[in-house]
């Protein structure tokens, strides 16, 4: 008997690839799609598109739905999630945490369960810095954004729960494009300072050239999601699915995008756009205080869209995951190296037509 | 490591200080408008459009306007400078006149063809400087001063039987206009230097000039403009510091353009010098004026007491065109 996967957060930014990738699978057999949007690609065998909402105890689904879900269910794969950096923890919390705890609760009767695989971020360290262990967690150094915060209070609960549940916690740094083409499905915090990078909106980056920039391609991020879930499904385990050593520092970053700006779009060269500075967290706030006080509209929203990420930067660390790639190599699953696919998401970006629009405020906070 | 380029920007070749190769700014005077007034009665005027108590918070507290011609300060700056210097006017080899407006060049009478009645002519006959060429520098901004000291360096070196230059900048504001600039306030007033071969104060070191013409319409790019400022400024400053060989600790002041403290707080933070090192005592007297405020500073903390001999200063500055400036120079 295959797989039935209850995968949550279908239409997400991984979500949408993951149903690719396991639809693709001989293990799999079905793949329940839910979403609030129910917009998944029906014409995919093997899956069912679900219409529904994890912040309520129901997910959302009608009774016969509920019925049906929960008896056939072996495997759920919770990625739905609220990844707004700037928004209200309240806000955040109602899809990150109580969502997590319905679902566990889902998963507590459903009579076929084998497993239960929760999508987290390697950004529950906060403000931690150093070498990240995948098996920490605890800290009280503090977060840079909500989001952040309240995917530490839902890893708290699923920690909690792995003593009576097959839980498995994979923690995911920043998803940036398919590894071959640079290809993006959504455009996400990082791909929104790039373009303000690319317009000479971005003055300055907290933290340090030295600092390391976690990166991971889509397709790696879906298929090694796919191999922990179904592959090598190890209960009470959390994995870093992320770059590990094999990052860019910040100045390299920067570098790079200055030097893929200028291969894939010549003409940006005559600009002579200054690449952003890298400056101490102080500097930053105090930058972003003055924005704040008296900056157009435009540039106080370019401002907010770097203050709620970048400051990360400031808190150098590297993840361990080691755990993470000896189970994955296992099942041949390489990691893409980011040196290779930066530059790829770079030409893509541009000639998507990503760098051509007119940026304006709203198109900033979008 | 991030390496800045500084593209189809100007960079002075290394200067051995030798009396034949070595230019400085021997001597500055400045006039101010003679009216000083406050933030608070700026924004009763309707004449700012950032509320004074956000100004006071960014270190200014009053402007200086004048109810005379940007010519007639411009001439009373020289005046002083020629009296002063106890120089012949007719050992002056050049005059470079400064100013950021089309306004600040041209003595219009409501006759079109007044467009061709320049200052620096007129200047050069009543101050009786008959061995000069009279030239105007302008399309540069704030920058002028800056790229006419630049300018009149270069001359001196180019020309064995030079020997100084009469730099002026002036700039008067059209009465009842705004006062506010990008979040700086801004003072009429003029400022004369004398710059001079073999001149032992304020001796050039080096100076940098970057010029990013993407942003010449600072009216639709005021933004992208205010992003840019940094990390441009960072990178130049940098720049001429190595151009001029000596490291950061070894440099004694920064000598600002009056754009707002809190501007120069982050530059600092950028730059990563402490706030000691530069000379704000002029930003709450005056704010920004145009292109001489860095000179006005120059004259003030050398009067004060507070420049030894030999002490290395940083002036940067910015204006509109866009172009970014530093220069390095020995007390």
């Amino acid at each position: 008997m295959g797989y039935t996967i209850l995968l949550t957060g279908a239409t997400g930014a991984i979500g949408q690839e993951l149903v690719r990738v396991l639809a693709k699978r001989s293990s799999v057999d079905v793949v329940y799609a839910l979403s609030r949007q129910a917009d998944v690609e029906e014409s995919q065998t093997g899956v069912i598109p679900l219409r529904g909402d994890v912040r309520l105890v129901t997910l959302g689904l009608s009774p016969r739905e509920y019925g049906e879900v929960r008896q056939r269910t072996t495997l759920i794969i919770h990625a739905a999630a609220d990844t707004r950096f700037s928004a209200p923890l309240p806000e955040l919390r109602a899809i990150n945490v109580e969502g997590t705890k319905n679902v566990l609760a889902f998963a507590g009767v459903c009579p076929q369960l084998r497993g239960l695989v929760a999508l987290s971020t390697v950004h529950v360290a906060g403000k931690r810095t150093g070498t990240i262990e995948e098996s920490s967690l605890g800290h009280d150094a503090g977060f840079v954004n909500n989001y952040e915060q309240s995917k530490y209070e839902a890893e708290l609960i699923l920690r909690e729960r792995m003593k009576d549940l097959p839980i498995a916690v994979i923690r995911l740094s920043t998803v940036l494009s398919d590894s071959k083409t640079g290809e993006i499905s959504k455009l996400a915090a990082i791909h929104q300072g790039l373009r303000l990078y690319y317009h000479s909106l971005a003055p300055m980056i907290p933290g340090t050239p030295d600092c390391p920039v976690d990166l991971i391609a889509s397709d790696y991020a879906a298929s090694g999601i796919a191999g922990l879930a179904c592959d090598g499904f190890r209960g009470g385990k959390t994995f870093h699915l992320c770059g590990g050593n094999d990052f860019l520092t910040l100045a390299q970053l920067l570098a790079q995008t200055h030097d893929a700006f200028m291969t894939y779009r010549p003409s940006w060269r005559k600009r002579s756009i200054a690449m952003p500075a890298i400056v101490d967290l102080p500097t930053f706030v105090l930058f972003a205080q003055s924005v704040d006080d008296v900056g157009d509209y435009l540039l106080r929203h370019s401002v907010q869209v770097i203050r709620h990420f970048a400051p990360q930067l400031a808190y150098p660390k590297v993840f361990d995951d080691a755990g993470c790639t000896q189970a994955l190599a296992a099942f041949n699953i390489e990691k893409p190296r980011v040196a290779d696919f930066y530059p790829k998401s770079i030409r893509w970006l541009v000639e998507s037509g990503w760098a051509d629009r007119t940026i304006t405020a709203e198109a900033v906070v979008r | 490591m991030v390496h800045f380029r500084l593209c189809e920007n100007f960079r002075s070749q290394p200067m051995p200080a030798t009396a034949k190769t070595s230019v400085g700014v021997s001597l500055i005077e400045y006039v101010l408008g003679e009216e000083t007034v406050s933030v608070e009665e700026l924004a009763a005027r309707g004449l700012l459009e950032t509320p004074a108590l956000r100004m006071r918070e960014f270190g200014f507290q009053y402007v200086r306007v004048s109810s005379q011609s940007q010519y007639e300060l411009a001439f009373e700056a020289a005046r002083q400078l020629v009296e002063k210097s106890h120089t012949d006017p007719r050992t002056i080899d050049a005059i470079y006149y400064v100013g950021a407006t089309p306004d600040s060049h041209a003595l219009m009478n409501g006759d079109p063809r007044s467009a061709f009645h320049y200052p620096v002519a007129q200047l050069q006959y009543e101050l009786e400087m008959t061995g000069a060429i009279a030239v105007g520098v302008s399309q540069v901004g704030c920058a002028g001063m800056m790229a006419a000291v630049s300018l009149a360096r270069n001359f001196l070196l180019s020309n064995q039987s030079a020997e100084r230059v009469l730099c002026v900048s002036s700039d008067v504001l059209p009465a009842g206009s705004r006062r506010e600039m990008i979040y700086n306030v801004v003072s009429d007033g003029a400022c004369a230097l004398l710059v001079e071969k073999g001149g032992s104060t304020n001796r050039i070191m080096s100076y940098r000039q970057i010029t990013k013409g993407y942003y010449w319409d600072f009216l639709h790019k005021k933004n992208e403009i205010a992003a840019a400022y940094f990390p441009t400024a960072r990178a130049i400053i940098r720049d001429c510091l190595q151009g001029s060989g000596i490291e950061w600790p070894a440099l004694a002041r920064i000598v600002p353009h009056n754009v707002s403290l809190r501007s120069w707080e982050i530059l600092l933070g950028l730059i990563g010098v402490g706030r000691e090192k530069l000379f704000a005592e002029n930003i709450a007297k005056f704010g920004h004026v145009i292109a001489a405020d860095n000179w006005m500073n120059l004259r003030d903390v050398s009067t004060d007491g507070g420049l030894a001999l030999g002490d290395k200063l940083l002036l940067f500055t910015f204006g509109f065109g866009a172009n970014w400036f530093c220069m390095i120079l020995e007390h």
